[in-house]
């Protein structure tokens, strides 16, 4: 807001007065009037109102500079009624007025969406511990008649499993931040967890597994970590080939960080879908052409938690020969979090 | 025979297990009501509790709590709660083992082993087996016959000690790459029937050869 057009607006106004006061001056002249009085009447009331325009423009420039300000400092702009000063004068008074009562409305109406989305978290989390129930009691059923039938069922149920391992995570994933806890791990172990969950479709595809070179120590949450490498190895699982199929595992320790490489020698990825390969619900050439069921949930995931623990994670590929998925562990104990 | 005690509310979930345990070779006590679980559990006079955390009327970890107070029994907690902080609290209140549904069923085996193990006779650390024609010395990987010792390498020590844990029954291809996998050998079938080629032409050499007998399509024995 510009002094000029500030008055732009009071235009009409300062006609008016300069209309009235030279319709004055001409009544006037007439009736001989010394032209020093007739410039005064003339210009006095122009130069007084000028100077209440300014004083005028002052005023709500301080108090709109203000509230620009503050607006910048803040990050929920729909707070702004609980901080901008009380203004002294009428409209911003109305103004400042409907602005909170826009805030509140604005807050009660954020505090629903939250409420009803973490409610229905808690339900997703609470549905999660039920489930495991009748997961727990087929598994057994299974272990209790083993046969090629119950094998076959077994498969199904890890992959149901994986399903809702994923479920709870994005469930969890949107805030990350109460529910880890950075330990020091190994790699290895971590490794060596997500291998032994994978286990009967890893021996039932006849996948060779080289793991090699992780004694490597990280400092991470393992839960997520274990998490991650599962949706890879399962990612390396279904976009396998028909033959000769192989993951190898193995992790290097550079200058600045740790490096763990998870290999296979599967399908690839097109090099024009790899950039996106993270985005939520992107399933590519691989889910489209070779419609592996595909969710572009898997990466996606992934990425987010990665983001949160402050792992770079990144993905090389050779069309038809191998796929690398790269994650770059930060080196010592103090983690940009 | 160690008596195990089940206390847990699914009714299918404590049978299945009930079942999978008595084939392991263990006594079973199944706990069906829970009114006055307590006492109920001091009555049954168990050599190891699994005990779930959601039960009716009370809470796994207060009943871990309370038993503490009169017995030493090992407690394994078995829930579907997987937060840490459910794990501190219910091992602050004694519970030696922690297992998450669903579990893997081996892993918790070997839980219950190995606690009833240290709890039953501390001393007790087989690193030599006595297997009649030849001795198994897991901790140097060895087989020894008279005086001739034989190294093995990691996967054959495991493939012959599986074999030998299992001494006079058929074990399928399956299960013993299951367990090699649960020992964290990832191993193919090519490997699998490698290691085993190779088992055999150890055992040979200290005239054995026929000690380890394939039974076509169902797996290996050890007699």
């Amino acid at each position: 807001m510009s002094f000029l057009n500030f008055l732009k607006e009071k235009v009409s106004y300062l006609v008016s007065i300069i209309f009235l006061q030279i319709t004055i001056a001409i009544f006037l002249m007439p009736y001989n009037v010394n032209k020093v009085i007739i410039m005064y009447i003339i210009f006095v009331p122009i130069i007084i109102t000028m100077l209440m325009f300014f004083l005028e423009y002052n005023k709500k420039k301080n108090f709109y500079n203000s509230v620009d300000s503050k607006l910048s400092e803040l990050n929920e702009k729909y707070l702004l009624s609980e901080v901008i000063d009380v203004p002294s004068f009428l409209e911003a008074e109305k103004l400042e007025e409907y602005i909170s009562e826009l805030g509140i409305s604005m807050i009660e109406n954020v505090n629903k969406y939250k409420f009803s989305q973490n409610e229905y978290k808690e339900y997703i989390e609470m549905w999660i511990h039920e489930i495991k129930i009748p997961i727990s009691v087929v598994k057994l059923i299974i272990e209790n008649n083993r046969n090629e039938v119950t094998k076959s069922i077994e498969e199904e149920i890890d992959k149901i499993e994986n399903f809702i391992e994923q479920a709870l995570y994005y469930a969890r994933s949107s805030n990350v931040e109460k529910d880890y806890s950075i330990k020091k791990v190994s790699l290895k172990d971590m490794v060596n967890i997500s291998i032994k969950r994978n286990k009967n479709v890893l021996i039932q595809s006849d996948i060779n597994i080289n793991v090699h070179d992780l004694d490597n120590i990280v400092y991470t949450d393992s839960k997520w970590i274990i998490f991650i490498i599962n949706q890879i190895i399962q990612n390396c699982i279904k976009y396998s080939k028909d033959i000769n199929r192989q993951i190898e595992i193995y992790s290097k320790e550079l200058k600045q960080r740790v490096e763990l490489y998870i290999i296979d020698n599967g399908i690839g990825i097109d090099i024009s879908d790899l950039p996106r390969v993270f985005d939520k619900g992107f399933t590519g050439k691989n889910g489209r052409i070779i419609s592996k069921k595909s969710t572009g949930i898997g990466l996606y995931l992934c990425k987010k938690l990665c983001d949160k623990l402050g792992i770079d994670i990144e993905i090389t590929s050779k069309i038809n020969e191998n796929t690398c998925v790269t994650l770059k562990f930060p080196k010592g104990t103090h983690l940009s979090l | 025979m160690s008596k195990i005690l089940i206390v847990e509310d699914d009714k299918k979930l404590r049978e299945e297990l009930g079942i999978f345990l008595k084939k392991n070779g263990y006594e079973i006590e199944i706990l069906e009501k829970f009114e006055d679980t307590i006492n109920d559990i001091l009555k049954i006079k168990a050599d190891l509790i699994l005990l779930d955390i959601n039960l009716p009327n009370l809470d796994g970890e207060y009943i871990c709590k309370e038993l503490r107070k009169v017995s030493n029994v090992p407690v394994i907690i078995i829930t579907s709660r997987e937060s840490e902080i459910d794990e501190i609290i219910s091992l602050n209140y004694g519970a030696d083992q922690y297992v998450t549904k669903p579990f893997n069923i081996h892993i918790l085996l070997a839980k219950i082993a190995s606690l009833l193990r240290r709890t039953k006779d501390l001393s007790y650390v087989q690193d030599k087996i006595d297997c009649k024609k030849f001795i198994l010395n897991t901790s140097q990987s060895k087989i020894e016959k008279d005086d001739v010792q034989i190294e093995l390498t990691k996967n054959e020590l495991k493939i012959l000690h599986f074999l030998v844990l299992n001494r006079g029954r058929i074990v399928s291809r399956d299960k013993i790459m299951n367990y090699l996998w649960d020992s964290e050998s990832f191993v193919d079938e090519n490997t699998l029937s490698v290691n085993i080629k190779r088992l055999r032409d150890k055992m040979e050499e200290i005239n054995l050869k026929s000690l380890i007998e394939t039974k076509r399509g169902q797996g290996y024995i050890l007699k």
